[in-house]
Order: structure tokens, then C-alpha cells, then sequence
């Protein structure tokens, strides 16, 4: 625990960072993420299993914001979004100090402690608990046990659906949404300075929380996260009205994966599916 | 006059009849939501449940709702007004945080012109208050001069009592016609039944006055640089929220001669909210924003309608994706005016 | 019901294209009874719709002494200001109002008056320059000042004329330096250094000043030196609106609602409020 806060003091001290994304308690023992930016700031910093948020969400509003490196803390699956960021050309590498943790396991709910009961779902599935790559890396690795992967036998029932079904299923589902867009603003990867629901002329998609509204807003920014989704499920938990919107997007990652034999965030250096071409890509779905 | 007790079943009775007479009747359920009930059956009461996710104002002030319908051939052009849903609305088990709401955002709907879409509702509406016993670190009802037995709202007020009974007590001249209405369905209190109280009380956390002087004279204070800059600018707390009631006006056509106008939820924590066509924006960053949230509950409201633009009922803090937590920014707006002697 | 979000329809009477992205429509209402019943005072705004793409806030950019007719002068913007350009004579528009409050003509009667703007500035400002031409003999001297990027980003060139040609009024038409062309009469320079110019005098005057934010903020100083009071310096504001009526959240600055306790506030005001318009 020490050695996280030790890395970011001197990281903090020694400028290696201006400022570093992190998580802090608050006086009721919740964690939320915070900005530190002295040494003493970094006397705040800790890791837990309540540090869910994924923060690379925050660097959009740091591009161009100053002289010297970005710090941010992050676990395996947060690394991804980084490492996806910066193959879409969002952020540089060399403009980050990445502080790693070994994560063993996050909770679902934030209310509650962390448990077989009340794990995340990410990491019901997770394959990596150290970041493939760092600056800096803190916290113990721990083993902890792997709840089955009660998404997947979800995925796998909706699969078998009828169309008509699935229609049902995702109607009753939508049906919830207030737009409120807490998906969309959690998102690491929903970094668009203008969003297409905010694109008036024309307009693309109602605004309305209607049946048409909340199905087009719904479908379209999972279209969009096809082969995008880097899988930190933050915006099914940031969402209030609990619609399972990661059945959706990682049934993308998995088309992404299967069809293209690619998957997003996981390398520096490959090129973005969705930002290339190859002879070999399918056309199978142009009838 | 008389005091009245009425059972759980016998309520249930109350909400079949209603939904007999094609009342809508709204509670909470199983899952700790209000909903439109279909049936009595679904109806839980629970004073020890935590507040539902999401308030009952979209009953009252819908997510969308039509404003009028235009139909149009070249010069000619139709509007409609939308049609009214005449049935009564009865809440049954609002939280003094939930009722105490409708009043507050009755004003902005109502001073000068008349928004005759809420109050059509509002109007014709019945809400059935409940004593609430919950509280956890996100409640501070009591620090707006409310409790977890205010009245504020509510035309009719149940308080727990032993053996799934409520004392009934009549708050306004429409509750009292409501009890009259359904007599058979209460009993005379013989005082048999024992009354269910809160654990403990609920912990003080600022002084309200205080904070509004603070408001009032630090529009400009480095305090905002850092209040709201985890937010994230999501409307999860405006949506969710009881007094939040900023909403936006969008025409949505149908085809190419016809569609309509709506009224739909909006919040001050989107980007574009006040962003003008000609690409100002007078609240560019998200800090404007978030110091606009706080002062427009906690300041502009009171100036304007004399009310705090809150109940202190948490959800906003609860459902935060970041953790903002209001009670501890007005907790620190409090220390920041300076010396905490009035808090317990 | 009565539904204070449903406009009334207007019939565009006619449309003046007076800069490359500005237009003016006067409009009639479709009801006659309406017509002659509609009564606003100089300063109000309306929200004006175009079926299927929207509403939006101007302010009347004619004079209440001519009921006749309404007028609102607009600039291409956004996706409502689009559609608008798109329309014909004959065709059908929404509008609702008015709202606000309006400029203090009972204040300002009896004193000079100083007109001040900037670009489209103007609209607002040509409804109570109007107003009180139609009232003249009630008000001292008159003066105009008005500027804009560029000779072709003037709006309303033939009143610009009338009102350089009336006699007791002091008019002074301006461009940017490098917005003037050739044949270009009038003064080049930005409006704050030409109100220094023109000098008018503080003494018993109203100033009525609008246009873009940077020329207000620039101008109140040279108002200020010029001896004018701070009650007596009056502008309007344009937030961003939906609703008009007090509810839609918007477009307040602090407690303040543009729309209901504005668009017009005076120097003395603004200098209350939050610097957040």
C-alpha cells in the first residue's frame, strides 16, 4: 500500500509527473478518483477493491493542458483504454507516466464489500491482473478466485433468442433509459468533442427519451464501440437505470475478435480495426 | 377529530379500488422503484428502504412529453395540443424527501406563467407520505429543515406501527376528503397498536444560513476550481434527482409534414446547455457547471422562490459514477464559511 | 388547456436580405384578431419556430408605434436559423411571446438619447430607436452610433440613410479597420473609439447600447468617462433561451433569469451580477 503512495510522491517530487489521476478515500471511506498534484496530495492516494472507475475517462480534458507528463494510475483493464487511446491517435505515449497496480478483483456494486458475490464483471473473465506495460508498478500481486462468468451464460441465452425475443428483450430494456448519457461521459473511448446525439443538422437521433429515441441512442453508440470497447464495463455500472449495455458491447468485442481476429487496447503499435483496411476483410454482410 | 389507523391490507384495498376507478396509482415495489402498479399486490411499504434510484417526478414532469403536434402542407400549417391523461395520481409511500419536492418545483412552474402540463398533474394528485427510517451517509433531510417525518407535500401521512399498521394522519383539506372517501378501510386509533420509531436520529451537518452567506459572496472563489472537476458531466444527479427540473425543447419531426414539439429532461452539467449558436458559451468548463448546480440548488432557488432547490435525499451522491458527493461539498462550503460552532 | 408552449402562427410578409448571413421577416399574424390585439413594448423578445426544426429567441426588431406588422432580423447560426433562411414569402412560422422586460422609454423621455451598437446588434436597438422617433418631440438630442465588421455586414442601409438624413439626429455608421471598401463614407474604426470620437455628452442621457460582448465591455469604460450614470448606461442581454417563460433553467446569470427579469438591464445592474453571460 505504501509503496503506491511512495511511487507517486516521487514521481510527484522529482516531476516525472505535473499531476497524477489517482483514486483517495473520503472522509465516509468511499473512493473516488481525485487529481493529486504535490507530494503531499499523493499522501491520499490508495488502491483498493473500490477503485472502479477507469480514469483514463479524464484525459481529454487534459490534452494540450501544459508542459510535462500526465501520471495516472491504473489497472490491467483501465491500461487498455490508455493503450487504446493512444492507437487512435488521442494521446501520446511518451506524454504519460503510467503507474501499473496489480489488481485482484474489483466490486460491482460500490456500496457493498467486495466478494465472490460482488465482483465486477470484467473480472469475472479478466486475463490479465499485472498491466503488460508500465512506468511504474505497485501493489502485490494477489490470486483471488474467479467467479463464474454469469455474463457469458447470459450472452449465450440471448443468442439463442428469436429475433422477435431479442427485440422484446432490448424494448423492455431501452425502454429505461433517461439519457442521461452517463454511459457516454464514463466512457474513455467516447471522447468525440461533439457526439452524434448532439449533431442538429440533421438530426440524426431523437433526443426524446422515446421508444425511437432511446433505441436509436442505444444501438448507435454501440455500433460505435464496435471493435472499441476495451471491456471496463464502467458504463453499465455508471448507468442509473441498470441496463446491461455490456452484453451489447462486448458482444461486439467478440464479433471483432472472431471476424477480424482483433481485439482493441492491446497493442501499441497495431493499427485500429476500425481505422483500416485489409483485402482480406469480409464482405460478406454487403447483400 | 378522530384519529385513524389503516392495515397494509386494507391500504391495498384503497389502491384496488383506485385502480378500479382508473386512478393511476403509484408506489414502490419489490425492487425499490416507483411504478405505475398494475395491481395492489405489487405495492411494498418499507420505511427502512433506502430512497429508490430514481425519484417519482417523471410522473409529474416526464422524461418527454409532447407539448403540441403540428401538422403542416406548404402555408397551411395545424398545431394540436397533446392530450391530457385526466386520471387521478396517487402516490402511496413517498419519502418526506419525495413529497416535500412537488411544492418546491410547483413554484418555478408556476410563478408568472403556468405550466399547465405539470400542473394537470400536480393538480390532480394525491400523495400518501410515509415516515422514513433510513438514513445513511448520504441523507440530510434534517439540515434543510425537513425530517424523516415532514410533511411537506404529502396530503395524507402514515407512520409505521407494529404489526404491519400506519397511523393516519389527514395534512391537507384534500387528504382529509380522501380519508372520508374511503372510511371503511380505517380503522379508529385506540392507540393498540405500537408505534415503530426511527433507530436513531439523523446527525446535523451544516448550518443552511451559513451556506447561503457563504454563496452569496463567493461566486468567485478558488474553492469551485476543484469542487466539481472529477464531474464528469453526466445528468445521472439531475435526472434522478426530485427538484431538478431544467428541461429542453426539441421539435422531432414524423415524416415530412408532421411531429412535435417535446419537453424533455435537460441538465446543467451537459456541455452544450448553455453553449449559444453563435459558439459562446458562458459556462465552458465543467467547474462553471458544477458551481452552477450547487448555487442554483443551494442559492439562486432560495433567492428566487424562497426554497432550497433540494431535500436532501442523497440519490444524486448514490448514483454518482464518480463519487461526487453534495453533502460533503455543502459540508465544506459550511467549513469554509467559517467557524462549525451551531453543529453538533 | 391553456398551453403556454404553443405558439401562434405567423404568415412571413415579406424578407429582406440585409447582409450575406442576416435577414429580416416581417411577419403578420395568420389570426387578424391577434394581429390587432398583439401589444409588446420595445426591448421584448419572441420565440419564433420553424415546424420540424425548432424554436428560437430574438428580440422584436420593430417598433412597438407600428402594430401593423412584426419584424425580427436574424442571423444564420444554428439549425432553426437554417431552416428560417430557407423560407418563402406566404410561408407559415410559429411564434410566441412577448417576453422580458423592455427599455425604460418613461426614464429616458425628456433626456438625450445616445443609441449604441455593434452588427446585429442593431435589431433591438432600431425597435426603440423607432420608438422614440415616433415620439420625438418627447425626447432631447438623438444620437446613433453604429458599426459593423465590414460595409456589407450592415444591417438595415436604408434607415441607416433615413436616419442620417432626419434632421436633430447625430448618426455615425462604422467598419473595422479593413472592413471598409473604396467608396466608404463613414468612419473606420471599432464602435468604443468611436463613441470617444463622437463624444456625446453624459449629461442628462440615456445611453442604449447592445451588440457583441467585447464591444459592450469595451464601451462602458468610455461611457463611464464620458460622465454617463451607471443607471442611465442600458443594454440587453441574450443568454441562451428555450422556454422564455422562467422555466427551462438556462439561461440565468446567478439568480438572475434573462428572460423574465431581462433581456434589458442597466450598467448599474450587470455590475450586481456574476460575470457568467
Amino acid at each position: 500500500m505504501n509503496e503506491l503512495k511512495q511511487i507517486c510522491k516521487e514521481a510527484l517530487t522529482e516531476k516525472k509527473a505535473r499531476f497524477i489521476i489517482a483514486y483517495r478515500e473520503d472522509k465516509n471511506k468511499k473512493t473516488k478518483p481525485f487529481i493529486a498534484r504535490t507530494p503531499e496530495d499523493a499522501e491520499q492516494i490508495i488502491f483498493n477493491h473500490q477503485a472502479v472507475n477507469n480514469l483514463a475517462v479524464y484525459f481529454p480534458r487534459f490534452k494540450n493542458s501544459g508542459e510535462g507528463k500526465i501520471g495516472i494510475v491504473v489497472k490491467s483493464c483501465d491500461l487498455k483504454a490508455v493503450t487504446a487511446l493512444i492507437q487512435e491517435n488521442q494521446i501520446k505515449r511518451d506524454d504519460l507516466f503510467i503507474i501499473g497496480v496489480n489488481c485482484s478483483g474489483v466490486v460491482r456494486d460500490t456500496t457493498m464489500e467486495f466478494s465472490n458475490d460482488n465482483t465486477q464483471i470484467k473480472c469475472k473473465y479478466c486475463q490479465a491482473k499485472t498491466p503488460p506495460y508500465y512506468d511504474e508498478l505497485a501493489e502485490e500481486s494477489k490470486e483471488f478466485e474467479m467467479p463464474d462468468d454469469d455474463q457469458a451464460e447470459l450472452m449465450a441465452r440471448i443468442e439463442k433468442m428469436s429475433s422477435d425475443e431479442r427485440l422484446e428483450f432490448w424494448s423492455a430494456e431501452f425502454e429505461k433509459c433517461i439519457k442521461c448519457y452517463a454511459c457516454r461521459q464514463v466512457c474513455p473511448m467516447c471522447y468525440c468533442e461533439k457526439c452524434i446525439v448532439e449533431k442538429s443538422e440533421p438530426q440524426w437521433i431523437d433526443t426524446s427519451s422515446t421508444a425511437r429515441g432511446n433505441f436509436s441512442w442505444n444501438i448507435i453508440r454501440a455500433f460505435h464501440m464496435a471493435g472499441r470497447c476495451i471491456g471496463c464495463h464502467e458504463c453499465e455500472r455508471a448507468c442509473p437505470m441498470d441496463i446491461p449495455l455490456t452484453l451489447l458491447t462486448r458482444k461486439m468485442g467478440m464479433v471483432a475478435s472472431s471476424e477480424f481476429g482483433y481485439r482493441h487496447g492491446m497493442s501499441l503499435t497495431e493499427p485500429a480495426l476500425i481505422g483500416t483496411y485489409s483485402t482480406s476483410d469480409k464482405e460478406d454482410f454487403i447483400k | 377529530m378522530e384519529e385513524y389507523i389503516v392495515s397494509l391490507d386494507n391500504l391495498k384495498k384503497i389502491a384496488d379500488e383506485l385502480l378500479n376507478n382508473h386512478c393511476r396509482v403509484i408506489g414502490t415495489t419489490s425492487e425499490n422503484k416507483f411504478k405505475e402498479l398494475n395491481y395492489a399486490e405489487e405495492l411494498v411499504l418499507n420505511p427502512g428502504a433506502v430512497p429508490t434510484s430514481s425519484s417519482f417526478k417523471e410522473f409529474f414532469f416526464p422524461k418527454t412529453e409532447p407539448l403540441f403536434f403540428y401538422k403542416q402542407n406548404h402555408s397551411n400549417v395545424d398545431l394540436f395540443n397533446p392530450i391530457q391523461d385526466k386520471s387521478k395520481i396517487v402516490i402511496i409511500g413517498a419519502k418526506p424527501c419525495d413529497a416535500a419536492s412537488l411544492p418546491i418545483i410547483s413554484k418555478v412552474f408556476n410563478w408568472d406563467y403556468k405550466d399547465d402540463l405539470f400542473n394537470s398533474r400536480y393538480d390532480n394528485s394525491l400523495i400518501i407520505g410515509m415516515s422514513c427510517h433510513y438514513s445513511d451517509e448520504f441523507c440530510f433531510c434534517n439540515d434543510l429543515g425537513s425530517s424523516p417525518e415532514n410533511m411537506k407535500g404529502s396530503d395524507v401521512f402514515l407512520k409505521p406501527l407494529a404489526d404491519n399498521y400506519f397511523k393516519v394522519v389527514s395534512v391537507t383539506p384534500k387528504g382529509a376528503e380522501f380519508i372520508n372517501e374511503y372510511q371503511k378501510y380505517f380503522e379508529k386509533d385506540l392507540g393498540k397498536n405500537k408505534s415503530l420509531e426511527r433507530k436513531e436520529e439523523n446527525p446535523k451537518h451544516f448550518d443552511y444560513d451559513k451556506v447561503k452567506t457563504w454563496l452569496d459572496n463567493n461566486f468567485e472563489n478558488k474553492f469551485w476550481d476543484t469542487a466539481g472537476e472529477m464531474c464528469l458531466g453526466c445528468a445521472q444527479c439531475a435526472f434522478v434527482c426530485p427538484t431538478c427540473h431544467c428541461f429542453d425543447i426539441v421539435d422531432e419531426q414524423n415524416g415530412s409534414c408532421a411531429g412535435r414539439r417535446a419537453k424533455n429532461w435537460d441538465a446543467c452539467q451537459f456541455s452544450l446547455f448553455t453553449k449559444h449558436a453563435s459558439g459562446h458559451n458562458p459556462r465552458d468548463n465543467q467547474e462553471k457547471r458544477y458551481r452552477q448546480r450547487i448555487s442554483h440548488k443551494f442559492k439562486y432557488y432560495m433567492d428566487k422562490f424562497d426554497e432550497v432547490l433540494c431535500t436532501g435525499c442523497g440519490r444524486c451522491s448514490r448514483g454518482c459514477p464518480v463519487s461526487l458527493d453534495i453533502l460533503q461539498i455543502v459540508e465544506e462550503i459550511n467549513s469554509l464559511s467559517g467557524n462549525s460552532n451551531s453543529i453538533q | 388547456m391553456d398551453n403556454i408552449y404553443k405558439p401562434e402562427l405567423v404568415e412571413i410578409k415579406d424578407i429582406i436580405d440585409e447582409t450575406p448571413d442576416i435577414k429580416t421577416f416581417r411577419l403578420q399574424f395568420k389570426n387578424p384578431e391577434l394581429q390587432s390585439s398583439f401589444a409588446f413594448k420595445a426591448g421584448q423578445f419572441a420565440e419564433y419556430s420553424v415546424f420540424g426544426e425548432g424554436e428560437c429567441t430574438f428580440c422584436i426588431a420593430s417598433s412597438p408605434t407600428r402594430p401593423e406588422y412584426l419584424e425580427c432580423s436574424f442571423k444564420l447560426a444554428g439549425k432553426t436559423t437554417s431552416a428560417m433562411t430557407k423560407l418563402n414569402i406566404g410561408d407559415t412560422m410559429g411564434l410566441r411571446g412577448p417576453y422580458g422586460n423592455s427599455f425604460p422609454i418613461e426614464q429616458m423621455k425628456g433626456k438625450n438619447v445616445v443609441f449604441i451598437a455593434g452588427g446585429i446588434g442593431l435589431a433591438p436597438v432600431r425597435c426603440i430607436i423607432w420608438n422614440v422617433l415616433d415620439l420625438r418631440d418627447q425626447f432631447k438630442d438623438i444620437t446613433i452610433i453604429y458599426g459593423a465588421r465590414t460595409v456589407s455586414d450592415l444591417v438595415y442601409k436604408n434607415e441607416l440613410e433615413d436616419w442620417k438624413s432626419m434632421s436633430g439626429i447625430k448618426t455615425v455608421v462604422t467598419v473595422d479597420p479593413g472592413g471598409e471598401t473604396p467608396d466608404w463614407k463613414g468612419e473606420v474604426g471599432f464602435v468604443p473609439t468611436i463613441v470617444e470620437k463622437v463624444s456625446p455628452s453624459g449629461n442628462d442621457t440615456v445611453a442604449i447600447i447592445c451588440g457583441p460582448p467585447i464591444m459592450i465591455k469595451y464601451t462602458f469604460p468610455v461611457l463611464e468617462k464620458l460622465g454617463f450614470k451607471e443607471d442611465n448606461i442600458i443594454t440587453t442581454l441574450e443568454n441562451r433561451m428555450k422556454c422564455g417563460l422562467g422555466k427551462c433553467g438556462r439561461c440565468n446569470i446567478g439568480s438572475v433569469y434573462v428572460c423574465k427579469d431581462g433581456p434589458v438591464f442597466s450598467y448599474k445592474d450587470l455590475k450586481t451580477l456574476p460575470q457568467e453571460y
